[in-house]
């Protein structure tokens, strides 16, 4: 067919996000594809805190609304639905999805669950390899470390989605595929290209695909959502989001646009705004497929809500695949404190300094502490402008918040609670957050490193 | 000599990757974006943030949609795993950065 078209939906961009947007394009049939990325870097770290707790967790577990409420509309209405929300349990997401959807009576549907990107089991064998693993932030290696692994996946390019499309997947939960590759995959399947080829116009369809990818990959970050060049003009709702929609040519050419009825906007601002997110030389976009250059690309408003997008080149893709490895390196605890006006930033302080001297007395130490005078320097920290006495004097509260790097789990809430007694010992009128001395947090550190794409070994399975 | 603030000129969007920080500003026309490329240099962006970049700063310009591109190393305390920081993940770079203000004779 000379003019088919591919319409894919950016619906997902977290692990959390709301089903809305998705449930509106579904029940309009307003695409082909739903792509839903749920995995952040950090992401992975949470999940195997949940698989810790139970095996058959792991996976992003909004699938279990979305195979409730959102799959079977999908279904009807013959829209796939492209994910990695199995995470580091692809397998029990997709017996979990098919539990589901057989209560509700629905038993002929293909899912497709990914895997091998999860090299946990391997990395004790591989720290043992004649094989450095260098830190791509500062340069250290991984068998140096000391820390206790608590993840580690290989990001994962688009063919394996290629393929499970291929094989009738209808729902695809795959593990640590590359986010913007998710829509690469769709689009190397309806339009059959060869991901493998090193021809120049393959490679420029393939870079076509990140781009398209890379716009729908945060869900509403493209259509009006978290941007600051349409805030002054904004004419438009948050609630009820419209998320982005890009209708592809055979040639990889795409217009972005949103449902018509939903919040939201899509102009040219909001997509160079998505377009600038998280990356870094946009001439040299690695993926595992392919390596793009973002220099000559098109993106022109052609209507409302309508913006053409087009131009990416590619280059061929790396020799490696990024893994990125979490460790276990610790626990922090934040807790906040507030102080209302006379005197308010003069109380904070005084409460911050016996607070220190009450630490200094205890028989154990944190690794680091965080003092930020909410109001004040909260969120710029030292970066933030100085503020003069009178504007000190007239505001109306001063939040303290502090935060802790410590060893033990346990000491966060000691150190907490060795300064409550400050609420009737210290500075006048002391409060405090409801959830004071709560848990500590886990510390999981991300390690990124690369490795050769032979230690990798992708699996699918359709249940 | 005339005063430009960045924020009548521009938007920001900044991100994270682990410990680097981006910071994407977007010009609103091509006369703002021309301003940009001279003045806002990634030794200001540097020098703005203070000791919130421990690292360097690289700018890459991005002609065809009118943007700078600043990435900013060991500039989360970390990374956002282990940051202490409230803006973890460096969402607000973009709204501290869209403070800035230059001289332009």
């Amino acid at each position: 067919m000379k003019n088919k078209k591919i319409r894919i939906a950016g619906t997902q961009g977290f692990y959390g996000d709301s089903p809305m947007g998705a449930i509106m394009v579904a029940l309009e049939n307003a695409a082909d594809y739903l792509m839903h990325d749920a995995l952040a870097e950090l992401t992975l770290s949470i999940l195997q805190k949940d698989k810790l707790k139970d095996p058959k967790l792991g996976y992003a577990r909004d699938i279990e609304l979305h195979a409730a409420k959102l799959y079977p509309i999908c279904l009807a209405n013959k829209l796939k639905i492209v994910s990695n929300s199995g995470g580091l349990n692809p397998h029990s997401a997709a017996q979990k999805v098919k539990s589901i959807l057989a209560k509700k009576g629905i038993n002929n549907v293909k899912i497709a669950a990914i895997d091998g990107d999860d090299l946990l089991p391997e990395l004790e064998h591989l720290k043992q390899q004649n094989l450095p693993l260098l830190n791509l932030d500062n340069g250290t290696d991984y068998r140096d470390s000391e820390y206790a692994a608590t993840h580690a996946n290989v990001y994962l390019g688009a063919q394996c989605i290629k393929d499970a499309l291929q094989q009738g997947a209808q729902i695809i939960l795959a593990g640590r595929v590359a986010d913007p590759c998710l829509a690469l995959g769709i689009l190397a399947y309806e339009f059959d290209w060869d991901l493998e080829s090193k021809a120049q116009e393959s490679l420029d369809k393939m870079a076509q695909g990140i781009m398209i990818g890379h716009i729908l990959e945060c869900g509403g970050q493209a259509s009006g959502g978290n941007a600051y060049s349409e805030w002054k003009q904004r004419a438009y709702s948050f609630a009820h989001l419209g998320y982005p929609i890009a209708t592809v040519d055979q040639d990889g050419t795409a217009i972005i646009s949103k449902l018509k009825e939903a919040g939201g906007k899509v102009s040219r601002n909001t997509i160079r705004e998505q377009l600038v997110y998280e990356i870094h030389n946009p001439q040299e976009y690695i993926t595992p497929d392919v390596t793009v250059d973002f220099s000559a690309i098109e993106v022109e408003e052609i209507a409302e809500n309508e913006v053409r997008v087009k131009g990416a080149k590619g280059r061929l893709r790396p020799e490696q695949l990024k893994l990125c490895i979490g460790q276990m390196e610790g626990y922090m605890t934040e807790q906040l404190f507030y102080f209302s006006w006379p005197y308010a930033y003069q109380k904070a302080q005084a409460f911050v300094e016996a607070a220190q001297e009450t630490w200094a007395a205890l028989p154990f130490q944190y690794e680091a502490l965080r003092i930020n005078y909410l109001g004040i320097n909260g969120i710029h920290e030292s970066a933030a402008p100085s503020m003069t006495e009178k504007q000190i004097e007239a505001l109306n509260e001063v939040g303290v918040r502090m935060a802790f790097r410590h060893q033990k789990a346990a000491d966060g809430k000691r150190l907490i609670q060795s300064i409550v007694c400050l609420g009737l010992n210290g500075p006048p009128g002391m409060t405090a957050s409801m959830n004071w001395g709560k848990a500590a947090s886990l510390r999981l550190g991300l390690f990124p490193t690369l490795i050769p794409r032979d230690y990798v070994t992708i699996n699918i399975t359709i249940y | 000599m005339k005063t430009v603030k960045l924020i009548d000129i521009a938007a920001a969007r900044s991100g994270d990757k682990n410990n680097i920080c981006n910071i994407g500003v977007l010009a609103y026309n091509k006369e703002a974006y021309q301003l940009l490329k001279t003045h806002l240099t990634a030794e200001l962006v540097k020098q703005h943030f203070g000791s919130l970049i421990q690292g360097k700063v690289v700018r890459y310009e991005w002609d065809a949609i009118e943007s700078l591109n600043f990435v900013c190393f060991e500039a989360l305390d970390g990374g956002a795993s282990r940051s202490l920081r409230i803006d973890s993940l460096g969402k607000n770079f973009s709204s501290h950065l869209l403070r800035l203000e230059f001289n332009i004779t």
